[in-house]
Order: C-alpha cells, then sequence, then structure tokens
C-alpha cells in the first residue's frame, strides 16, 4: 500500500524520502507526564484514588461516602476527643478577661461567612412603627382609652404582653435625649414655647414681641424647654376607588343638608371682602364647600410653621380680589372648606357642581316585549349591513372588521370622499398591463371558478371522457337522491357536450343562483376527484369506503313522519318477500333437503387426533384447493405423480383444463424448460414435412399409393386407441365413440400427425384394412376390428406373458402391457399387435410390408428385448427434444398423442388414460 | 309402553344462588351431584338428594351462562359473560386453565367424550375447540360459519352439533368431513341429540321444539304448547327418551309424548317457578328426578314420590 502510495507521489514528483514526506501523525503509546511539577496531585492518580483537599489542604470528604461522621470530625470539631470549649477563665480572677462566648465563636468559616451575608442594616424581621410614633406612646394612648380598666387588669396586661418595641427612630431619638410627649427640635425659651401654644390656639400671626410674659413666669422663663408636640398629620391610608375627597355614603345633597342644618341661620356666606352688609347674599356669595368647617379640628403640623399662610379659607370674595389684583391663587395655599388642601395642579371650581336632572322614564304599555329586531330591520342600512349580505346571516366579526374599510363607512356616512392617492399596485400600472394581469388569471383559474357575482347560472365544464369515466365511478351523493340525480344529470350533460343541459339542472325553487352555481361547481369537482382511474392503476387500488351511504340521521328528536313509515313498512315487506326458498322451505316445515346444506369441512388434524378419528380425506373441491392440498398431504405423492403422469402422456402440450396444475407444479416436462413453458414449442409445432418425403424413405420399394400410406397411419391410430379402451375393459358406450374421433384425427391429422408412424405400421393390419375399406362403415369395421383384435390381443398377451417368464426380466413391464391404452404407450402398442400379427401371419400377405421396415423391425426384435424397446421409446417421449438414436425422430409420436388426448372430448375416457400412462411413465423412468 | 310419569313433586329447592341460574348440570357417572352456575358469579355444587351445597366456585368475573362437567367428574369447565373459558379443578376448587380468545360471552362450552377437547361457542358467533392436552392456550381450531351467537352445542363421539342465533343446527362430522347446515328458521337456544346420534332436540324461540332426524335434516315432530320466545329454555329428553321435557318462560315443565307430541297431563302444567325456567335437565339414568334452574334464583329438584 504504502509503496504503491511512494510510487505514485514520486511519479508526482514528491521526494518520497524527504523528512516531510514521512512526517507520522500517528501518537503511538501513552504520553509521559510533563517534566515540571504541577500543582494538582490528582493528575496521575485513577479517579477512585483521587482526594479532594480545601485551600487550606485539610481533606475533605471522609470516607462513607463524603463523609459521614468522620467529616464533622476532621473538618469542623478539630481534635480527636471532639469539640472542646475555649479554654476556661476564672471569672474571680480575671474577671476583665471574661468574654461571653457567642455564637460566632462556635462557628466555622463557612458559618461565618453565611451570617455575614445574612447581617443586613434594618433587621427586616422587627415590626417598625414608623408613623404612629411610639409603642409605649401607643400603649399609654390605649391606656387613656381603657381608663376603666381597673389597674390589675393593666398590670396584668403589662407582664403578659411581650415589652413595647419601639421603632428605630424613636430608639435613635431618645439617646439624642428625646422624651414622648415632647416636640422635636432644639429646646426653646418659655416665650417662645407660649407663641407656640398661642398660635395653635389661636391661628394668628404673632410675633414674639406681641407675647407677653407675667411677673409669676418669670422665673419660668429663665429655663428652656422642650418643644410642643406637634401631633403628625394621618394621612389615611387611600384604598378604596372613590374619588378624591368624597366621603363615602353620603351624597352630594345629604352634605348640603348637614351644612344648612348646621348654619340654622340661613345660609352661610362666604366671609371675605366685598360683600357689603346691605347686600343681599346672593347665589355666588353662599359658601356650598363651608360643610361645618371647624379650624380647631386641623391639627396641621405646617398650620404654624407657614407663617404667610392664611388661616382662613379661600373665599371667592378673596379670590375676586386675587384676580383683580392679578394674582393667581396658589394651588398650593388653596383649600377646600373643609380645611384639606387642594391638590397641586387642581384648582377649585368657580361654578358649583350641579347635578344632574333626571327624569322619571316613559310608561312601558302592558304586554310589550322588547324585540329589536323591528327597530334593525326597519331600515336594512342601519345596522350597516351590506345589501349583498343574506339578512338571515349575521356577520361574522372577523368579517364585518375587515369588511368596512374607512372609505365605506365614509360612504355610509355620506361623506365626500377625500381626493385619495391611488392605494394600490394596479394603480401605478397601464390599462394594458392590468387587462393582461387579469386575463391571465382568470385563465390560471381554469375558468370553473366563477366570478364574484355571477348573475347567470355557469355550467363549469369538464372533459367529456371525465365525466363519463364519474359516470361509471364512485357516487358520491348516494344519500341524497335528488342530488344525485343532479348530478348524474350534470355529468351526463358535460359528458355529452352538443346536448342542452337538462330541465334538471335549474336551480331549485328557492335556491338562488349563486348557490346553483356553487353546487355545480362541487359536481365538476366531484366529477373530477371520483372519477375511477384508468389501466394499470384502476387495479392497484381499492376503491374507500362509501363516505355518504347509509341511512339518513336526523338530528335531534326526531318523529318519523307517516309517509317515512310506509315506506319503511314497503320496504320491510319486500325483504320479506325476497326471503329464500331455504327460509321459506323452513317456514312451511318442509325441513329436510332444502333446508339441508352440505359443504366439505376440513377439521384440524389435531383436533381428528383428539377425537380419534381418522382425518377424512376430502374430496378436492377446485383445482386450486387440490394443488394447496396435494402440497401438503402425504397422499400429495401419489396424485402428483398421477399428473406428472398424465402431463407426460400429454407431452408438452397442456390442454387448457391441465394448465392450472401443469404451471403450478414442477412438471416433469417442464424440466430443463425452466420457467419458460412456451420454450421448444416451435419443435413441436413444426409442420410435417410432405409426405413425399416419407414416402421416398419409407415407400420407396412399394407401388402402394398415397392414400393407402395415409389409411394405414389413421388405422394405426385407431387401434391403438381401441387396444387401450379394450384391455382397461371399457363398455361399449366408449368405443363407439372412436370412430369420431378417429375421423376428426383424419380431418387433423393430415397436417402434422403421424409423421413418422409409418415406421411401425404393421404390414397385416394394412391389408385387413384394404379388406375392410371395400364394404363397410367406420363403425362396423371398428367393431369388426374390436372382435378380431381381442382375440389377437389374448394371444398376444399369453404369448408375451410367456416371453416374459421365459427371459424372467423387466417384469415392470408387465404392467404397462396390461394397462395400456392410447397416448404414450401406443407407441409400443401397434409393434406388439403388428408382431403376433407377424406371427399369425408369417407369410401370406406380409409380402408386401415394406423391406425396409421389416429390416429394421427384424433388427430390433433381434437385438432387444420388447419392453426395451418400449422403454426406449417412452424415453424418447419423454424428452422430446432429444434425438432418438435408434427410433425414428419422436416428436411426431408425441405430437400425436397429445392431440389424440386434445381431441377428444370424453372425460371418463381421458381420466383413464391419465391413470395408466401415469403407472408406464414411472417404470420408464425407473428404467432410466 | 307408556312413557314414564315427569317426577311432578318437589323434592328439593337449592336456594343460594343471589340472582338468576342461567344452568344446572348433572354430573356425570350416577350423577348425584349438580353443578349450577347463575348470574352470581359462581358455580355451586349440590347433592340432590340432601339439597346441601357442597362447594362454591368462584373466580368468574361476569355471570356465568355455560357449564360442562368432564366424563370422570374430576373437572369441569364454565364460561359466560368474562369472554373465557375456566377449567376448574372439582377438588382444589381451583381454575386450572382460563382459556380467552373469544370476543364476546360465552354461551355454551362442552367437552368431548374424553374431555381432552372444550368447545365454546360465543356471542362472537364462533365456536373454537380447546386443547386441554397440550399446553398451547391456542384454540385447535375455530368454526367460524355461524352467523350469529352460538347458543348451544354437543359433542359426539365424531361431531359437534352447535345450534346458533342464525337458526341453523350445525353438523360438523369429523369423519367426514363435511359441515351440514340444517336451516331451522328460528333462533335456536339448545340442541340435545339423542344418545344414538340418529336424531336430535332443537329449542327454538318461536315456542316449539323440533325433532329432527340427524342424517337428512328432517323434521320428524314438533313440540309446542309452552312459551319460549326470548329466553334460552333448554328443552331436554325425559327418561329413556320417550319424552321431551321444557321448562318455559312462564315457570311451568311441560312434557311431551316423544312419538305422538302430545302433552302429557296436566295440561297446562303447574307453575314450577315463578319466572322464566332458563335450564331443564333430567337425571341421566334415574327416571323420577329432575331438575329444573331458573332465574328466581332457584335450582329445584324434583322427584316422582310415587314411585320411590
Amino acid at each position: 500500500m504504502t509503496s504503491r502510495l511512494k510510487r505514485k507521489l514520486g511519479e508526482l514528483g514528491v521526494d518520497t524520502s524527504s523528512n516531510r514526506a514521512n512526517e507520522n501523525f500517528c501518537l503511538i503509546g501513552t504520553p509521559l507526564p510533563p517534566l515540571e511539577k504541577t500543582k494538582d496531585i490528582n493528575e496521575f492518580v485513577p479517579l477512585w484514588k483521587q482526594e479532594v483537599r480545601d485551600e487550606k489542604g485539610r481533606r475533605r470528604l471522609h470516607g462513607a461516602f463524603t463523609g459521614g461522621f468522620s467529616a464533622g470530625y476532621f473538618n469542623s470539631v478539630g481534635s480527636k476527643e471532639g469539640w472542646t470549649p475555649s479554654t476556661f477563665v476564672s471569672s474571680k480572677s480575671d474577671r476583665a478577661k471574661k468574654k461571653a462566648s457567642r455564637p460566632e465563636d462556635f462557628m466555622d468559616e463557612e458559618d461565618l461567612q453565611e451570617l455575614r451575608d445574612s447581617r443586613k442594616l434594618v433587621d427586616m424581621t422587627e415590626e417598625m412603627d414608623l408613623t404612629g410614633g411610639t409603642q409605649a406612646e401607643l400603649q399609654q394612648r390605649n391606656a387613656i382609652v381603657n381608663d376603666e380598666k381597673d389597674s390589675v387588669a393593666n398590670a396584668l396586661e403589662a407582664t403578659l404582653l411581650p415589652a413595647p418595641k419601639d421603632s428605630a427612630g424613636a430608639r435613635v431619638l431618645r439617646k439624642m435625649g428625646w422624651k414622648p410627649g415632647q416636640g422635636i427640635g432644639p429646646r426653646i425659651s418659655y416665650r417662645e414655647r407660649k407663641l407656640q401654644d398661642l398660635q395653635t390656639t389661636n391661628k394668628k400671626m404673632l410675633t414674639l414681641a406681641e407675647v407677653k410674659v407675667t411677673e409669676e413666669e418669670e422665673e419660668a422663663s429663665k429655663h428652656t424647654y422642650p418643644r410642643r408636640d406637634t401631633p403628625v398629620l394621618l394621612a389615611e391610608r387611600k384604598d378604596n376607588f372613590h374619588g378624591l375627597g368624597y366621603i363615602p355614603k353620603a351624597g352630594l345633597l345629604d352634605s348640603l343638608a348637614r351644612s344648612n342644618a348646621e348654619t340654622s341661620i340661613g345660609p352661610k356666606l362666604s366671609a371675605g371682602f366685598g360683600l357689603g352688609a346691605l347686600n343681599d347674599a346672593e347665589d355666588d356669595d353662599i359658601d356650598i364647600y363651608d360643610n361645618g368647617y371647624n379650624p380647631g379640628k386641623s391639627r396641621l403640623a405646617y398650620d404654624i410653621s407657614q407663617p404667610e399662610d392664611d388661616a382662613f379659607t379661600i373665599h371667592k370674595s378673596s379670590r375676586r380680589q386675587d384676580a383683580g389684583t392679578g394674582r393667581r391663587p396658589n394651588a398650593a395655599r388653596a383649600m377646600f372648606s373643609s380645611g384639606l388642601p387642594v391638590l397641586p395642579g387642581f384648582v377649585i371650581s368657580e361654578t358649583p357642581a350641579v347635578e344632574d336632572k333626571w327624569y322619571p322614564g316613559p310608561e312601558v304599555p302592558k304586554g310589550w316585549t322588547p324585540n329589536p329586531k323591528r327597530v334593525w330591520d326597519a331600515d336594512a342600512n342601519k345596522e350597516n349591513i351590506e345589501s349583498g349580505v343574506r339578512k338571515s346571516e349575521p356577520m361574522p366579526y372577523h368579517k364585518w372588521k375587515t369588511g368596512m374599510t374607512a372609505d365605506q363607512r365614509g360612504e355610509l356616512l355620506g361623506e365626500t370622499p377625500l381626493p385619495a392617492a391611488p392605494r394600490s399596485v394596479f394603480e401605478y400600472m397601464s390599462q394594458k398591463d392590468r387587462e393582461r394581469l387579469q386575463s391571465v388569471s382568470v385563465s390560471i383559474a381554469s375558468g370553473s371558478i366563477p366570478t364574484a357575482t355571477p348573475p347567470e347560472i355557469r355550467l363549469p365544464c369538464i372533459e367529456p371522457q371525465i365525466a363519463q369515466a364519474a359516470l361509471r365511478g364512485f357516487q358520491p351523493f348516494t344519500s341524497d337522491l335528488k342530488k344525485q340525480e343532479r348530478y348524474t344529470a350534470y355529468l351526463m350533460s358535460q359528458a355529452d357536450p352538443d346536448s342542452k343541459p337538462p330541465d334538471l339542472l335549474k336551480p331549485l325553487p328557492g335556491q338562488r343562483i349563486d348557490e346553483f352555481n356553487k353546487e355545480l361547481e362541487d359536481y365538476s369537482k366531484a366529477a373530477n376527484i371520483f372519477k375511477p382511474m384508468s389501466g394499470l392503476m384502476a387495479g392497484r387500488f381499492t376503491s374507500a369506503v362509501v363516505m355518504e351511504q347509509g341511512p339518513k340521521i336526523h338530528e335531534g328528536l326526531h318523529t318519523p313522519s307517516s309517509e317515512e313509515i310506509e315506506r319503511k313498512e314497503a320496504a320491510e315487506k319486500r325483504e320479506e318477500e325476497k326471503i329464500s326458498p331455504q327460509q321459506h322451505a323452513a317456514k312451511l316445515g318442509m325441513y329436510g333437503a332444502m333446508t339441508r346444506e352440505v359443504r366439505p369441512w376440513q377439521p384440524a388434524r389435531l383436533l381428528c387426533k383428539r377425537f380419534g378419528v381418522k382425518e377424512p380425506d376430502l374430496p378436492l373441491p377446485d383445482a386450486e384447493e387440490a394443488s394447496t392440498k396435494a402440497k401438503a398431504d402425504a397422499d400429495a405423492g401419489q396424485s402428483w405423480q398421477e399428473q406428472a403422469g398424465v402431463s407426460v402422456s400429454n407431452s408438452t402440450e397442456t390442454p387448457a383444463a391441465m394448465e392450472g396444475e401443469t404451471s403450478k407444479k414442477p412438471d416433469l416436462n417442464n424440466i430443463g424448460l425452466g420457467e419458460d413453458d412456451s420454450q421448444g414449442r416451435d419443435t413441436l409445432t413444426y409442420q410435417r414435412p410432405s409426405m413425399d418425403i416419407f414416402k421416398a424413405i419409407f415407400a420407396s420399394d412399394l407401388e402402394d399409393s398415397d392414400d393407402d400410406g395415409d389409411d394405414d397411419l389413421r388405422k394405426d391410430d385407431e387401434d391403438d386407441t381401441k387396444n387401450g379402451e379394450e384391455e382397461s375393459q371399457k363398455d361399449d358406450m366408449t368405443s363407439k365413440l372412436f370412430p369420431d374421433t378417429s375421423l376428426k384425427m383424419d380431418e387433423g391429422a393430415s397436417i402434422d400427425l403421424n409423421t413418422f408412424k409409418p415406421t411401425f405400421i404393421p404390414r397385416d393390419k394394412k391389408s385387413k384394412r384394404a379388406k375392410d375399406v371395400d364394404g363397410d362403415g367406420d363403425e362396423k369395421k371398428g367393431e369388426d376390428k374390436k372382435n378380431g383384435k381381442k382375440n389377437k390381443d389374448k394371444k398376444d398377451k399369453k404369448k408375451r406373458k410367456k416371453d416374459k417368464e421365459k427371459k424372467g426380466v423387466l417384469v415392470s413391464f408387465e404392467m404397462e402391457e396390461d394397462g395400456v391404452c392410447g397416448l404414450a404407450v401406443s407407441a409400443a402398442k401397434p409393434k406388439k399387435d403388428r408382431k403376433s400379427r407377424n406371427d399369425d401371419s408369417a407369410g401370406g400377405e406380409d409380402k408386401d410390408r415394406p423391406k425396409k421396415k421389416k429390416r429394421k423391425e427384424k433388427k430390433r426384435e433381434d437385438g432387444e428385448d420388447d419392453g426395451m424397446w418400449e422403454a426406449k421409446t417412452q424415453t424418447a417421449a419423454t424428452m422430446s427434444q432429444l434425438p432418438p438414436s435408434e427410433v425414428p425422430p419422436p416428436p411426431p409420436l408425441l405430437l400425436r398423442s397429445s392431440t389424440s388426448v386434445s381431441s377428444e372430448n370424453d372425460v371418463e375416457q381421458r381420466a383413464q388414460e391419465i391413470e395408466t400412462p401415469a403407472r408406464a411413465r414411472k417404470r420408464a423412468i425407473d428404467f432410466m | 309402553m307408556t312413557p314414564s310419569p315427569l317426577p311432578r313433586s318437589l323434592h328439593v329447592t337449592l336456594d343460594a344462588h343471589k340472582g338468576p341460574v342461567n344452568v344446572a348440570r348433572y354430573s356425570k357417572g350416577n350423577a348425584k351431584y349438580i353443578l349450577t352456575g347463575g348470574q352470581d358469579r359462581t358455580v355451586r355444587l349440590w347433592n340432590t338428594s340432601t339439597g346441601a351445597e357442597i362447594k362454591v366456585f368462584a373466580a368468574h368475573g361476569y355471570e356465568i351462562l355455560t357449564l360442562s362437567v368432564a366424563h370422570d367428574n374430576a373437572k369441569f369447565v364454565s364460561a359466560g359473560g368474562d369472554r373465557s373459558v375456566f377449567l376448574w379443578d372439582v377438588a382444589t376448587g381451583t381454575t386450572v386453565r382460563r382459556l380467552s380468545g373469544h370476543m364476546g360471552k360465552v354461551h355454551a362450552v362442552e367437552f368431548n367424550e374424553d374431555a381432552s377437547v372444550v368447545a365454546s361457542g360465543s356471542y362472537d358467533a364462533t365456536v373454537r375447540l380447546w386443547d386441554l392436552r397440550a399446553q398451547t392456550r391456542q384454540a385447535i381450531q375455530v368454526l367460524e360459519e355461524a352467523r350469529d351467537t352460538v347458543q348451544s352445542i354437543h359433542i359426539g363421539p365424531a361431531t359437534i352439533v352447535t345450534g346458533s342465533v342464525d337458526g341453523y343446527v350445525r353438523t360438523y362430522d369429523l369423519r367426514k368431513g363435511e359441515l351440514r347446515s340444517d336451516f331451522i328458521g328460528h333462533p335456536v337456544t339448545s340442541v340435545v341429540p339423542t344418545q344414538d346420534h340418529q336424531t336430535y332436540l332443537v329449542t327454538t324461540l318461536d315456542s316449539h321444539i323440533r325433532l329432527m332426524d340427524m342424517s337428512t335434516g328432517k323434521l320428524l315432530n314438533d313440540f309446542s304448547g309452552h312459551v319460549n320466545t326470548a329466553y334460552r329454555c333448554r328443552g331436554c329428553f325425559g327418561h329413556a327418551e320417550a319424552t321431551v321435557i321444557c321448562g318455559d318462560e312462564k315457570g311451568m315443565v311441560w312434557v311431551w309424548d316423544l312419538m305422538d307430541a302430545k302433552v302429557l297431563p296436566p295440561n297446562p302444567p303447574p307453575k314450577n317457578h315463578y319466572k322464566v325456567i332458563t335450564w331443564t335437565e333430567h337425571h341421566p339414568t334415574d327416571a323420577n328426578e329432575l331438575i329444573t334452574a331458573s332465574a328466581d334464583g332457584t335450582v329445584k329438584v324434583w322427584r316422582n314420590t310415587e314411585n320411590m
């Protein structure tokens, strides 16, 4: 291999000895470990020996599958004795060194890491009270509320309940010196504090100077005080969906009424400028938002801290002034009359909200039922339904959605269409192009698809042959007879293109034209689909299950009408009439032959065995079963032999009846022919050479006429068959048939039979024939001969037997002689006869026998045994192709016999023939 | 010779079955015991003379429609709604073999003479012949000629006689290798051949019982008078095959003379069961005993007191 490659490379001009050409890419063996040391100690250790160590070199995963018990010992505890506590320090001597052990002391790195990770700034688990001040404060407040609780209960509660927890902010404040109940901020002087008090109570802007400090308060002003606590505005969480400022469960009227009730004197007029004492209260001036405003209620932290914020609600009058001065009211400062601030970005409306007026609905007349249809149907276009669409059919949503373009809608609404730009590609195309496109699309649609609005009936065309085929093929609408009728009508009209469309092909009453067109279209499709397949394909497929067959099923509860019932009954009656004669007989009680039906039945072999019954020999019902059975049965051998014998005797030309068997079985005839039965047929059907040749050969030395020779041949045939018959002791009937067959054969024989028969013509017979011919008809002749021959045959037999016994050879041929009839053995027969006859009339008329023949026969008689000779002919017969050595060519002989068989109609006779030659055949084979 | 009178006096009532009793068969030999199978999915073994329940065979998952006892009383087969044929060992009370293959309820089972083959006829319109000798669980042969439920099977020495709802009695002759189908014209519910296999008795759902000639298929006698239109009411021969007995749907047991087909007195017979009599079987040897199984859940043993 390599040498060849090298040579080739050398031819290519590559230096084969070069280092490059000899480079080896194969690695053999295990590579050595690299010289430099690696940290991985497990590198060359098999997997099961590898160890896992952590970064400190300690071994992890100790035994028992990654370390059970010992893991703790080696990894965390650290000593053999187990865990030891940190060294004990006596608190007596080294108190300062005493260290409380923390959980961290007992943690390893992993745990510590975990702890570190989990540590957060704010403890999420702790509940924070960010809004409600400290927990303690709350508790205090609760205590005030629950004053009536006696002290014991309180104490109990305090002890039982967990200690109040302050929020983180409160704790921080506490650490900064804050105490509950104080305000937040730096401490203030007494005066400042007083100002604060005043401000909260009076809601008036005061300056420090205005605050008077009395004498007795002198002392007090020497100290600083914590600030007053400013309660925080608790904005309630809004967890509903009401509008801002809406008070649930209180209508507008309620709130108004309440405000009215509060100001019982009259409508509360908005205070402020611009409203003189003499002015009547106008609608405008009524403060509609003022519903019981109590400034004391407002406890806002910022109320005081914002000095420029006026404590008054903003009134219209003041607003007017504002407007006049051009100063926009500050949104932040704007307040509702309730004291709530207006949200930033909102402005209080100038006109009061007016309630909607509600009117009672019209009285509904009694007995009125809603029927929206009436309204809709009043005007078809009301619902934007296209006129083309059927009204009964509701428009599907997607259609409705896509069906209305803006243009359409505009059109419906009566808008003048916009001078729209061209929307489709087609509009950019030239007219010509458009037309061409249209024609192309039409041709693609093959004309069977109707255009959008077909006003007239359009018969879709299908090709006549398809229509014809469909007529013969599957009928798809069998369940709907009317439809089927129309379908066939349509097909008929299409099958014959010249005919006018029949009357049936009109839309049904109540059927719209487009529906009808659809139906026709369906028909044409169905015809295309259900036309039977042609040619080869048709044979390969079976048609599918019938789709629309069977009774029509009515949906829902269906009460059959009287017509249907009648029809059913009629059908039943018809059914009854159709009962078989068997049933009829049974009905009449005529049991017996009429009701009995006997069939062959093959019990299973095992069953027979179990029942202890011999397996029945079933008569073969037909050839096929016979052949299959023959294969299986033990008897098959025999039957096979028989059949083989038959075909042998029949020679290669098989009669039609035998065709089945011969083709199925390995026939002896076919041996060597392969699968080709027709092989060698030419040799069999070859034309007999004209009589002259034979004459020239065989009858040269005689003055015999042509006729005589022919007669002889015929005669011979007759004799053969007759002999056979006689010997098998058939009745006269069959023998009577012979003249007919012989006649027939005469007609046919002149052509190709008996070709070389003359070889075996016995002279005496010929002479006899000559005698008979004079006076008698065929029949008589036959009978005569029969009689005469019987005697002769008997004698023959005897003689033969004697011979056999004497010679003691080939006993097997005895049978052949006895049972011999026509056909194959007939070749031997005449000779026998001939011989005997020869013996009988040694001299006499025998003189006119052809010398040549005599010579031949003599030779044979001299040299061979009779049987031997017969057998030879037999074998020659079977091997139809073999050129015979001493016998004149056998094929003609074969032919003769075969034709004789085929020409004979009598089955019985043939059956007999079938049997006997079989045996003969067997012997012949044995002999070979 | 006048046929021996039918045992008419109630000897014992076997009422342990819950629900209709579908079949009751005598054991072989001297037939001291009976096996009954019913809707309650059990087969029960009884002593007819004492009325004692000896054993309950419970393995079926559905009702039992048919039974057959082997020639040596050692085994029996039962079948029914569970579509398989159970072969039981009587002594141990366990199933020896369960033969499945039928596609529908099994309405008829029968042993052959030496219990080497079991034939089962089913709603699936087949008769399956099972081999009990071999270990194969496949049927030896399936007789598929029937076109409706096979309701009755009888196995002779070399014949298998089946009665089918399609109105045919089919005789499979193993020896001749032929199948003789006799068209009766009405659903056949039971076929009982005579001992000599020359004739057979056909019960059909037209309230007739017919005696047919086996060899020719001719009608020899026609017995009627009873009511049998919907249920399988098995008709059978009386003692010495001199009479024909059949319990009908009204619960009466009818007796006809085999020869002249006349109803033997009393006519009409007394009502013995208050529901349909599903199975009637005469004791194979004793002239004085008869059992009837009924849909009323009882099996009654009738004896002739006068003769005893």
